[in-house]
């Protein structure tokens, strides 16, 4: 029993590490994209969604090393913009059984208030130890379209992937309550 | 209990919550690190990057074909356009090349007209580059022909178009050319249209810089660089670029031989000019076997006494076939 408790867990998590990976490696191919086009960080939106459905997928050291990798790659100050996404998704896992109640438009608009928090608090901690900032318009549509991608990230999830939130009752492997 | 969603043991909040908190510090402190001793982080970076990115050789190889091949269909999707622009630039290089033609037999009508002598010894050698053998600081490559070619330090090498750097190392199957580019070359030029003399001096970036520039308000970005002969250098009149202003404000050379593609360069056989070392002397009558006549008598003059009498007078001396150095 304990195999397969383990097992449904490491499938998810590794099918998360790979959508990373792809990820990041699509970020750094040389496709000339232009500079100055904000792209929607489908990642994020992605993690945020998991921990919302499954937490127990993600463990916070694995999402702390992943987004400390994408900040050593894509050449962010590494150990920051980690530090943000750790905070946010550490206060959503916090929530998970509000969010359990809610429905797509208001987990939507929490999802974007935490968002907005990370990028802000991304600003504010760069800002106090003088280090140059992204320009703030870019960063803004950034996260416009990260939020705006929000509710497709979902439905893929939960579509596609199959993840979704607990239902009332439901018990994993092991009999426990989810 | 209703409000325990999940059956946790009682310890596993408080050490959830400390992990988490450690975590974080981690990463404050990863963040500050960098902010106070960033070299070290970023020599961390690229240790990493430079482990995992050439591995991905063959992730970007099918990825970038596929992005190469997009781009080749959005060409095609252009085509009407392209066509146009090629027609209307064929347009304009025809009337170029009539100029050029004009041109050319103008210039060929001139050089016949005032019987200018070409050097005929500007021949050239033409060898393979073998490897790059330049790092960060060092600007060279290695040909394959060496001193069993003939080869000899100094002599300039070009590619198809431009002077490229000149040879400086010779080994007996290769030889070693210092590119323009390097830090250590300094060369004599010429600007064109107003025929400045100035040194163009490489500093590892791919154009190098014009030092010792007379009057540098009287050139302008776009005059052509030659080679200059000062020094003995190089054979003058070697096309080495174009003047460009550099983002620093200093006057550079955009370099017309093309630093990117160095696959076949030619050495030019420069033969050391010629030094003209005397001044010219006295000219005076010989005869047939060249030795000094006596202009006054026409007679063979004593050999003690090789100048003029100065009280010389009577008849001229015979019309002499030609007078020659005497000496």
């Amino acid at each position: 029993m304990a195999e397969i408790g383990r097992f449904e867990t490491l499938g998810p998590m590794a099918l998360w590490l790979l959508i990373a990976a792809v990820s990041i490696v699509v970020r750094l191919l040389p496709l000339g994209n232009e500079p100055g086009w904000p792209m929607p960080d489908v990642l994020l939106a992605l993690t945020l969604a998991w921990v919302l459905r499954r937490q127990s997928h993600l463990p916070a050291a694995l999402i702390a090393l992943v987004f400390l990798i994408e900040d050593l790659f894509l050449m962010r100050p590494p150990g920051l913009w980690a530090l943000m996404v750790l905070l946010g998704s550490e206060f959503l896992r916090r929530r998970e059984s509000v969010v359990r109640e809610l429905n797509l438009l208001f987990e939507w608009a929490m999802v974007a208030g935490v968002m907005l928090a990370m990028v802000l608090g991304n600003r504010v901690l760069r800002a106090l130890v003088v280090t140059p900032n992204d320009p703030l318009l870019p960063a803004l549509a950034g996260l416009l379209l990260t939020i705006l991608t929000y509710p497709v990230v979902v439905l893929v999830l939960q579509g596609v992937l199959r993840i979704r939130k607990p239902a009332t009752g439901e018990v994993d492997a092991r009999g426990r309550r989810l | 209990m209703a409000s325990d969603r999940s059956n946790e043991a009682d310890y596993v909040r408080p050490v959830r919550r400390l992990v988490i908190g450690v975590l974080a510090l981690v990463l404050l402190a990863l963040f500050l690190i960098w902010r106070i001793d960033s070299p070290r982080i970023e020599r961390f970076r690229t240790a990493i990057i430079d482990a995992v990115v050439p591995n991905m050789d063959w992730a970007m190889a099918p990825v970038t074909q596929v992005a190469r091949m997009v781009e080749d269909f959005r060409s095609y999707a252009r085509i009407y356009e392209q066509n146009q622009e090629l027609r209307r630039e064929l347009q304009q290089m025809r009337a170029w090349r009539e100029a050029a033609l004009q041109l050319e037999q103008r210039n060929a009508q001139l050089l016949d007209m005032a019987q200018v002598r070409l050097d005929p010894q500007l021949t050239h050698v033409t060898g393979v580059v073998m490897a790059d053998a330049g790092g960060p600081f060092r600007q060279s490559v290695l040909l394959n022909v060496g001193a069993r070619d003939g080869i000899v330090d100094g002599w300039a090498v070009m590619d198809g178009l431009g002077l490229a750097g000149r040879i400086a190392g010779v080994g007996e199957r290769s030889s070693r050319v210092i590119l323009l580019t390097d830090s250590n070359s300094r060369v004599p030029v010429s600007v064109q249209p107003g025929g400045q003399t100035a040194l163009l001096s490489g500093d590892n970036s791919p154009a190098p810089v014009l030092e010792f520039v007379e009057s540098p308000e009287a050139l302008r970005p776009g005059d052509r660089v030659v080679s200059a002969s000062d020094g003995g250098v190089f054979p003058p009149g070697l096309l080495v670029g174009e003047v460009a202003l550099g983002a620093d404000g200093r006057l550079r050379v955009r370099l017309a031989a093309d630093y990117g593609r160095l696959d076949f360069l030619r050495v030019l056989r420069s033969r050391p000019a010629e030094v003209i070392e005397q001044s010219g002397s006295l000219l005076r009558p010989v005869d047939e076997a060249g030795r000094p006549l006596d202009p006054a008598t026409g007679l063979l003059a004593p050999p003690a006494e090789p100048d003029l009498a100065p009280d010389a007078v009577g008849e001229p001396a015979a019309p002499v076939a030609g007078g020659a150095q005497d000496g």
